[in-house]
């Protein structure tokens, strides 16, 4: 129906109603509240991972010219460089060569002691490819959505790489996409340790591109230019796992240069890890022929005065 | 009797409004450079709420907030509350909706992203417990605020097309 010109400008003046602008005034403060990464409930976590489930696909059509546009922007850019680069790369790739032979020498080796020793290791060699769907660089958290979720095997807490190194871990999963958080979100903290030292410390985001190092110890064994690798003690992500160097700041507090940095946050793996549970607090004994050599329940509440969760408290 | 019917102009404003978000959301970083993402969102709610109010409102801008939200990973609440807040402070004056023009439209967009960086910092440091990092937001705002007249000429060109205003 076609609109009379009174008619528009009646729909240029026109007003809303003041009790429903308030109320959504309120419903957004108290979302503000509630929907706190802290303090977040298990149904609205679920009601994000849907939500982005179902934007998924428009999000993965919206990328995939910007992911070709990647590729044409430098080849343009840098088509002297190419040459030389490609130069490098094949340097590069003679050398990657023999650490490959080496890695796969070493893996058999590695194969047959744990067969010698009869350790259950889990197999950690699958991973899942993914592809960034979405980067919004919001200034309040630093997550991306990538185009796999619970349908490929991901799961909440699971680690993601890129070629050179760790780039955070899943915390929403939906059904076919899910939000990693960054290593550079000031909610992501990460045990982490020098492969030359062993010295352990705790890589904290703080929103900037450079991670800091916290609870380093007064006289721990750091150098500049240090790998840091996952050190797995919080038992969520696997030991080993790169990360990057480190590196003193003006202030001369450590900070973590990431390795996953050197590239575009584009295609990922998800390594879906099997997370060690923490060992029970009052673990059942098995009732066996050699139960019977062990003191009774009984006998080790009698002698111990320790009051209950001493022992919990010690293995975590 | 040029004038389009109306449900074209609303599918273009849906489909305006679906893309901003989407296009805001794409991983722009991917490509080498500095990031200049403007507020792709707010500016079609800027736009469509100044020249056909009919489409935005209060609930509509509610709902694009949330979803910028949801796209961004922040808690929700935060993009809803400052879109609403700029949106609403800027409609105050009945005379002013009338503003057709791109220099007007400019000038007042300059205050309605300003109101809305503030209200989104604010209430983002409430939320993660510190204050958030001023630095992107005030890139992001200033990137819109020198992008709005490009993305503005296609909304006021394709008005001027089939009605008297623009």
């Amino acid at each position: 129906m076609l609109r009379s010109p009174a008619r528009r400008d009646q729909d240029e003046g026109i007003r809303f109603s003041r009790t429903l602008t308030a109320a959504l005034f309120v419903a957004a403060i108290l979302l503000i509240i509630f929907d706190r990464p802290d303090v977040r409930p298990e149904g609205l976590s679920q009601i994000r991972a849907a939500v982005v489930d179902v934007a998924a696909p428009a999000l993965d059509l919206a990328a995939r010219p910007l992911r070709g546009l990647t590729n044409i922007g430098p080849y343009w850019v840098r088509q002297r460089e190419l040459a030389e680069e490609n130069l490098a790369l094949r340097d590069q790739l003679a050398e990657t060569r023999y650490w490959r032979d080496l890695a796969l020498r070493l893996r058999d080796q590695i194969e047959i002691y744990e067969e010698t020793l009869e350790l259950d290791v889990p197999a950690s060699q699958a991973r899942v490819g993914a592809w960034t769907l979405a980067d919004p660089t919001g200034p309040f958290v630093r997550s991306r959505i990538i185009g796999a979720g619970a349908n490929r095997g991901v799961a909440d807490g699971d680690p993601v790489l890129n070629v050179y190194g760790l780039v955070g871990r899943v915390v929403e999963t939906g059904q076919r996409s899910s939000r990693v958080l960054l290593l550079t979100d000031l909610n992501s903290r990460v045990p982490v340790l020098a492969d030359r030292s062993n010295a352990r410390a705790v890589m904290v985001g703080n929103n900037t591109n450079f991670p800091r190092l916290d609870y380093v110890g007064r006289d721990a064994d750091l150098q500049e230019g240090d790998r840091i690798v996952t050190s797995g003690d919080d038992g969520v992500l696997p030991r080993g796992l790169p990360i990057g160097v480190a590196a003193l700041d003006r202030d001369g507090r450590w900070r973590i240069r990431l390795f996953s940095d050197q590239a575009a946050v584009d295609f990922v793996w998800v390594f879906p890890h099997d997370r060690i549970a923490p060992p029970e607090a009052d673990p059942v004994l098995p009732e066996d022929e050699n139960s019977s050599e062990l003191p009774s329940e009984e006998a080790i509440a009698a002698e111990s005065d320790a009051p209950e969760g001493v022992d919990a408290g010690a293995v975590e | 009797m040029n004038h389009r019917p109306p449900y074209w102009l609303a599918v273009w404003a849906a489909v305006s409004v679906v893309l901003s978000l989407i296009i805001y959301a794409s991983p722009g970083r991917l490509a080498q450079g500095p990031d200049l993402m403007p507020l792709l969102p707010l500016m079609a709610v800027f736009i469509w709420s100044t020249l056909r109010p009919r489409f935005m409102p209060p609930f509509v801008i509610f709902l694009i907030g949330i979803m910028q939200d949801l796209l961004t990973g922040g808690p929700m609440g935060i993009w809803a509350l400052a879109f609403l807040a700029a949106i609403m402070i800027m409609r105050v004056r009945k005379e002013d909706v009338a503003v057709k023009e791109l220099g007007p439209l400019w000038f007042r967009f300059v205050a309605v992203a300003v109101i809305a960086t503030l209200v989104a910092w604010s209430a983002g440091s409430l939320a993660i417990g510190g204050p958030a990092a001023i630095r992107p937001m005030l890139v992001e705002a200033a990137a819109s605020i020198l992008m709005f007249p490009l993305i503005a000429l296609i909304f006021v060109r394709k008005r001027s097309a089939r009605s008297s205003f623009g």
